[in-house]
């Protein structure tokens, strides 16, 4: 029998055993493919420049991270091999004694591997060119781009970058097969199944000693954090540290302690098959800790990747309404300098928008219905001391505006004027702000303010939330609204021209964008914002972070899925034996069933109950960083991460649940055939 | 000559027990009709040399392998007729088994091992402690209960396993080859412990063995050979030292080499 025919018949044989893997190949190539293949499905669209230019930066991105997914998926697919291998090595000794070359059973190995990655790459290429149709669907959504026609996508660099990088992996695995088989004794390959591993547990009170030490740790870890926030590096490094530790002791002593405090439940642990399930699993997170520890940061990595990251997405998507009140805003203003921490000069009198506009022959009338010119005030910048919720400091994006400016703008916005009582002010944030605004509601009122030489006091009444001009990113700033006559000496700081467009949006955004550029002022740079730049930006955003999360989160998904299946599953071969006496001795198929759903749910629930709570406190954290921003709804995204979740790792543990039942099942059957 | 009463009512019978394997063009008959009992209080042994069908004879009783045709009663349950799930729970309630290689979960320790042949049948907790405690006594293993299988020597285990067959108080204990991995002295303990149960505690064992040693501690012998009944030997009042010398005379008989002695 030649080499060839003897590892394609192993590999269809063994078919059931590499199900498990090969679906791990299978998903891997073909998510790969389809992150690396997203610039190839603008043929599709009708995109604007900017939209290109945002979907080619999406793919650099994509393929520097595909570097990262690319390694991790290295080390997935050698882990897997391993086991494969370690099932086999009875098999490789019988090969030896018979007098098989160690040269001719690496070949056979080779072969193997050759094999079932060829098939991988096959059917992964295939499934992934399926999926990235519709996914170009989906990415038209989020950039909000139109569908032109509807055509078959195919990305060539895609598919040869997934060939070589595959490839590559699948090349690597083989050397480490080859090393692996070259290295073993035929001692150990012959009697490999025979190796029990005779590991005691650690007395109840050492184990119960680990255990609360693991508590601690994670209770530092969590506490660490949630004091600091991400704003310390030190207490990041603290409970990143303690919560590695943490989980690590957790899962060392996990079993061991329970194990322990079941078995002097005497009830408990001697109903039904319990005592076997806890021994079963107790021997198993003894020597698996380890990968279990692995699992579980995975999976925290996993969840808080997916949920922070759409919950991102949807905050910006939330965010396109507020920050566009009218179609575009021209804004010109003293600009910060980082390096010198200072503003660059501004003229007092500031720059008169309409003016300019007149003088650079622009005629406003030709692409606007209607627009309005404000100018923000330079004020006593430090006298309202107010932080936002990340204890950043406001007073630089503090300014003061006319009453009968502001009110311009309320109308211009469809909204009433407003009225100052005598000797007060109101309060303004410019863009959806309101979260801030609530927060620092108590601290205005009891500020006093003098503006032009006159002491004013905030009306409660006067404190409000609106967004007030175009802007792609978030401003931090802050508007007092002062009677007309007391800033008739004060410097200004920014201009601003408001502009809302004719019926003939596109029309009007072109001739806006085209006349409004005409007008520069000497020394001072001017920004203009449009409504459909923003939104396309944003919808950038919203693509680059959702697709990175959903890229990053499902490989580690994938990854903590296929390490525990695949050592459930090669166990499971061994527990044939257990389970076969247990058969024997009239335990029925109801309670075995049981019990091995039982080990399986333990098995894949128990790393991510812990993963859940460290990310319950990631998700909390990161929430509370993008918060002091904007709002982000957690619930939505979650729900998603939730679905993800289930389908991903639920589907793991689903095919591993059913594999180990099977391989339990044709052993009865095939004891009942033999006799 | 307590259990007269007892006798009179066979624990097994095996009435015209066939079992064939393979086609029409290639027919194997594994066991060719036999049929024999077995009495309450009975230690009988199944002689024969390997592919006589003795193996397959132990599968049909213990219920893991059915009959072609014919009848088994155990305890005068006919248990030919039962479905996979009724087996199941027989298995359980009336037979021990007792394995060549122990077949004790290694991930159990002895205790447990024992243990768990009660928890199946749900038994309560307190029970179960007696219980254990009882047999692990009777079997002089009562002090290595804490350890798990791979902590203590074949002969323990072979004991162990021997405890957790017998601890739910079958009606008949199945044993194939329980000597088979065990050195001498230990299959003598094992043995004497075996004549023990059946004498003080009237259980039934039915034992398969191709070792002439183990099976002179038995009451009866059934030699099996190309799936029939060949001979039957009744110790009697014969000695160990005696019977052992009938069976020889039989095992060569019956074309057994030297290689059945021990």
């Amino acid at each position: 029998m030649t080499s060839l025919s003897l590892s394609f018949k192993n590999v269809r044989k063994s078919f059931r055993d590499f199900t498990v893997y090969f679906v791990t190949l299978m998903l891997g190539v073909s998510i790969f493919y389809i992150f690396n293949s997203i610039d190839s499905q603008q043929s599709i669209m009708e995109i604007t420049s900017s939209q290109g230019a945002a979907l080619a930066s999406l793919n650099r991105l994509m393929a520097n991270f595909s570097i990262l997914i690319s390694i991790i998926l290295v080390f997935l697919i050698i882990y897997a091999n391993r086991y494969l291998i370690k099932r086999r090595k009875k098999e490789f000794g019988v090969y030896l004694i018979l007098g098989m070359s160690r040269r001719r059973v690496s070949q056979i190995l080779v072969l193997e591997t050759a094999f079932v990655g060829l098939i991988a790459l096959v059917a992964g290429s295939a499934f992934g060119i399926l999926l990235s149709q519709g996914m170009a669907a989906l990415t038209a959504k989020l950039l909000g781009a139109g569908i032109v026609n509807f055509q078959f996508i195919f990305s060539v660099s895609a598919l040869k970058k997934t060939l070589l990088y595959f490839g590559l992996t699948f090349i690597l695995t083989m050397i480490f097969n080859i090393i692996m088989v070259r290295r073993q004794k035929l001692l150990n390959l012959i009697y490999a199944s025979r190796q029990n591993e005779g590991f005691k547990p650690p007395r109840l009170a050492l184990s119960a000693l680990i255990f609360l030490l693991s508590i601690g740790c994670l209770a530092v870890s969590y506490s660490a954090i949630l004091n600091s926030g991400l704003l310390s590096v030190a207490l990041i490094w603290t409970s990143v540290i303690s919560g590695v530790v943490g989980t690590f002791l957790f899962f060392f002593s996990l079993s061991g302690f329970f194990l322990k405090l079941i078995q002097r439940m005497k009830k408990l642990y001697f109903k039904n098959m319990n005592m076997f399930v806890l021994r079963q699993i107790n021997s198993k997170i003894n020597t698996n800790y380890i990968s279990i520890t692995f699992v579980c940061l995975m999976l925290f990595i996993s969840i808080c990747t997916l949920s922070s990251g759409m919950g991102l997405a949807k905050a910006v998507t939330d965010d396109i309404s507020r920050n566009t009140p009218y179609d575009a805003t021209l804004s010109i203003g003293a600009q910060y300098n980082c390096n010198t921490n200072s503003y660059n000069s501004y003229p007092a009198a500031g720059v008169d928008l309409l003016a300019e506009a007149k003088k650079h022959n622009v005629n406003l009338d030709s692409f606007a219905k209607s627009y309005v010119a404000v100018r923000y005030y330079n004020g006593e910048a430090s006298s309202l001391d107010i932080k936002n919720g990340a204890g950043i400091d406001l007073n630089n994006e503090l300014y003061y505006v006319k009453l009968s400016d502001y009110n311009k703008v309320m109308e211009l916005q469809g909204l009433a004027p407003i009225t100052l009582a005598e000797n007060s002010y109101a309060v303004d944030s410019t863009t959806a702000y309101d979260k801030w605004i609530v927060m620092a509601k108590d601290k205005i009122i009891e500020t006093t303010l003098t503006v032009g030489g006159r002491k004013l006091s905030a009306s409660p009444e006067r404190i409000s939330s609106h967004s007030l001009e175009v802007a792609g990113n978030y401003t931090l700033d802050l508007l007092i609204i002062v009677p007309d006559e007391l800033l008739a000496n004060a410097p200004a700081k920014r201009d601003l021209l408001h502009i809302k467009y004719l019926e003939n949006k596109a029309l009007s955004e072109d001739l806006a964008v085209k006349n409004l550029s005409k007008i520069t002022v000497e020394g001072i740079a001017e920004r203009l914002e449009t409504k459909k730049l923003v939104v396309e930006d944003s919808g950038s955003t919203t693509t680059t972070i959702s697709y990175l999360a959903v890229y990053l989160g499902v490989i580690f998904l994938i990854a903590s899925g296929t390490v525990l299946a695949i050592a459930q599953l090669s166990e499971a071969n061994d527990n044939v034996r257990r389970y076969k006496l247990l058969h024997k001795i009239g335990t029925d198929e109801r309670q075995i069933n049981r019990a091995v759903f039982l080990q399986n749910l333990i098995y894949f629930g128990v790393p991510l109950t812990l993963a859940l709570a460290h990310s319950i406190i990631g998700v909390i954290v990161a929430a509370q960083a993008i918060n002091s921003f904007r709002g982000m709804n957690i619930l939505d995204s979650s729900l998603i991460t939730a679905l993800i979740i289930v389908s991903i790792y639920g589907g793991y543990f689903l095919i591993t649940y059913l594999g180990s039942k099977n391989v339990i099942i044709r052993e009865y059957s095939r004891q009942e055939k033999e006799g | 000559m307590k259990n007269l009463k007892k006798r009179t009512a066979p624990i097994l019978k095996v009435k015209n027990l066939e079992k064939y394997y393979g086609n029409k063009n290639n027919l194997t008959k594994a066991l060719a009709g036999i049929s024999f009992e077995v009495q309450t209080g009975e230690y009988v042994g199944v002689m024969g040399a390997s592919g006589s069908g003795k193996t397959t004879l132990l599968n049909c009783i213990s219920t893991i392998d059915n009959a072609t045709s014919g009848h088994i009663f155990i305890n005068g349950k006919n248990v030919t007729n039962l479905d996979q799930q009724e087996l199941t729970k027989f298995r359980r309630e009336q037979l021990g088994f007792v394995f060549q290689d122990f077949n004790l979960l290694d991930t159990l320790t002895a205790y447990e091992n024992i243990a768990l042949a009660l928890a199946i049948l749900k038994k309560p907790v307190e029970e179960i402690d007696e219980k254990v405690h009882k047999v692990a006594k009777l079997l002089g293993i009562g002090k290595i209960l804490d350890r798990f299988p791979y902590q203590i020597s074949g002969g323990q285990k072979q004991r162990v396993a021997s405890a957790r067959a017998i601890v739910t108080e079958p009606s008949l204990v199945l044993a194939d080859e329980p000597t088979g991995a065990l050195d001498s002295k230990s299959a003598q303990t094992l043995l004497l412990s075996f004549q023990q149960l059946v004498r003080d505690h009237n259980a039934t064992i039915l034992m398969v063995t191709h070792d002439a040693f183990s099976a002179s501690y038995c009451n009866r012998i059934l030699f099996i050979r190309d799936g029939k009944l060949f001979n039957q030997l009744v110790r009697g009042r014969d000695n160990r030292k005696q019977f052992f010398d009938k069976i020889i005379d039989v095992i060569s008989l019956l074309g057994g080499s030297s290689n059945d002695l021990t």
